[in-house]
């Protein structure tokens, strides 16, 4: 997974319409790192799990 | 000062029914208190001083013309400034809601009004619910009652609850509950409060934080309060989807002291070893009172909890960004630093995590379910740490330096995302005089076995009766 940079978020940030400043990214990025690696950690959900959300038309 | 303001909102309940005391005193006194305290404590946002009154007006009318009475009759609330409350301005405890006055109450606020308790006002929080500290930039931070001289955080969100309720200036107050933030407070105000299961208490009219992970609840000075206020904001809302057609059962008739036969799991790695020695020995010696009389205790670990950090981040942080998503591209500079950093992270979370996040959560789920399944509760500490100072961002827990925030969520996000009822209960003091919590988590729905374990505890202990000395 390649690393996210500030310029990667700033990308990021801007297609979803959002003005950060780069002290304000730069901020986010240890943040945002320690999430999205700490997800990437867990690779041995069982295929068989669903997800905890339910769709619901009752 | 008066007497009043320490009395159970059972009590209370009794004395105004009995006519003992009107309902016109009783609210006086705790406006009289409010003025005299909240200056410093910084618990109210908005005191709706005349309104009470004119309620405790009618309510006193009520009693002395023999009308029936409702369970909460007369009896002073607060409310957490994220429940709507109609022509009240609610504010989420942000300068973006400042002005805002909504249409129409939440279920919860119309249900406890409809059961007699008159509103007192609507309290201090962290902003928009979104950190454990109770911290507030526009408002003022609320002061922990239980250090006189030192500022330190209430917890939160729901900080205001916690401030007002420990100081005697609100009898019970509702919180909510995203990651901790009912227990929370509870725990570092020497409160009791309870997040019950998800789907037990209406959210409809609660400004979200998370919609899948927020939890309503009561915050009181006992376990019998809590249940005498649970009882009536439960049950199903036509209004919000999630709740349960699941009857409400009695919490009162359920608080029987009765222990014997009572099964009890300590969770142990994570939870009590990740905790400091003086919150250790405190949970210990809980469950020792437990089994004198008559529980089992059993130790049990819950290996899947290291996925809460995980899973917490995959789906509370897109939920919020979601809701905030608007402002944050318009409003942005008006919010407080810390909560508009932590709202933007939940820009940067794909849909994929956040698939990812919920089939972490049915892992952790079925995992304390098969715990419940020959357990009637667990125990864990509420935090690991007692209240820090504001400003404080890193605490020694053993050998390690932890960040504060972190720390406070650690023991109480799991069942946020599991949504199993957990309660949190006084269960000492440290050396310094500061509260510790004691977590009492139980089976889906089963509120009632939490609360009477709670209030077992309480039959045995003399913690939940003291009162903080910067507060006298």
């Amino acid at each position: 997974m390649e690393k996210l940079t500030v310029d990667t978020l700033r990308t990021l940030a801007k297609t979803q319409g959002l003005e950060i400043s780069d002290g304000e990214l730069a901020a986010l990025l240890p943040l945002v790192e320690a999430g999205r690696n700490g997800l990437a950690a867990i690779r041995d959900i069982p295929p068989e799990t669903e997800p905890a959300s339910q769709f619901r038309i009752f | 000062m008066s007497e009043l303001c320490w009395t159970s909102m059972t009590e209370l309940r009794r004395m105004i029914a009995t006519k003992k005391v009107s309902p016109i005193e009783v609210v006086q006194a705790h406006l009289d208190r409010i003025a005299a305290l909240d200056g410093k404590l910084k618990s109210y946002i908005t005191v709706l001083g005349d309104a009470a009154l004119a309620a405790a007006k009618v309510a006193e009318t009520a009693v002395t013309s023999g009308a029936a009475l409702g369970p909460l009759h007369g009896v002073p609330v607060g409310l957490k400034d994220l429940y709507c409350t109609k022509g009240v301005r609610t504010t989420g405890g942000s300068k973006i809601l400042a002005d805002w006055v909504p249409e129409e109450d939440a279920t919860v606020a119309a249900r406890l009004v409809a059961a007699g308790a008159i509103v007192l006002g609507k309290l201090n929080m962290h902003e928009f619910a979104f950190g454990p500290e109770g911290l507030n930039p526009h408002y003022g931070t609320p002061w922990n009652p239980w250090d006189a001289t030192t500022h330190r955080i209430c917890g939160g969100s729901s900080s205001g609850s916690g401030a007002s309720v420990a100081a005697g200036i609100c009898p019970g107050a509702l919180g909510s509950d995203t990651g901790g933030s009912i227990r929370i407070p509870a725990s570092l105000c020497g409160l009791s409060g309870i997040k019950p299961t998800y789907g037990r208490v209406s959210r409809a009219g609660v400004l979200p934080l998370a919609w899948s992970m927020d939890h309503v609840g009561p915050m009181c000075r006992s376990a019998a309060d809590c249940a005498l206020m649970l009882a009536p904001m439960a049950g199903y809302d036509p209004r919000d989807p999630t709740t349960s057609v699941l009857p409400v059962p009695d919490y009162a008739a359920a608080l029987t002291g009765r222990l014997k036969g009572l099964r009890v799991g300590i969770l142990r790695s994570f939870f009590l070893e990740g905790a400091a020695p003086a919150q250790q020995a405190a949970v210990l010696a809980a469950a020792k009172a437990l089994a004198e009389q008559g529980a089992s205790i059993e130790d049990v670990d819950l290996k899947m909890v290291n996925l809460a950090p995980a899973a917490s981040h995959a789906v509370l942080a897109p939920e919020a960004y979601a809701y905030h998503e608007e402002w944050l591209k318009t409003r942005a500079s008006e919010y407080g630093a810390d909560v508009r950093e932590r709202l933007r992270v939940g820009a940067f979370v794909t849909g994929a995590e956040y698939v990812k996040g919920q089939r972490l959560r049915t892992l952790l789920k079925n995992e304390v379910d098969a715990a419940l399944a020959t357990l009637d509760v667990l125990l864990a500490p509420t935090t690991p740490i007692e209240a820090t100072a504001v400003g404080q961002d890193e605490v020694r827990i053993g050998n390690q330096r932890l960040p504060v925030r972190a720390s406070l969520i650690r023991f109480t996000r799991p069942f946020n995302l599991t949504g199993h009822p957990a309660a949190s209960v006084p269960c000492g003091f440290t050396a310094e005089g500061l509260p510790m919590g004691l977590q009492i988590i139980g089976r889906p729905f089963d509120e009632a076995t939490v609360l009477r374990v709670a209030d077992a505890y309480q039959r045995l202990t003399d913690w939940h009766t003291r009162r903080p000395a910067a507060a006298a």
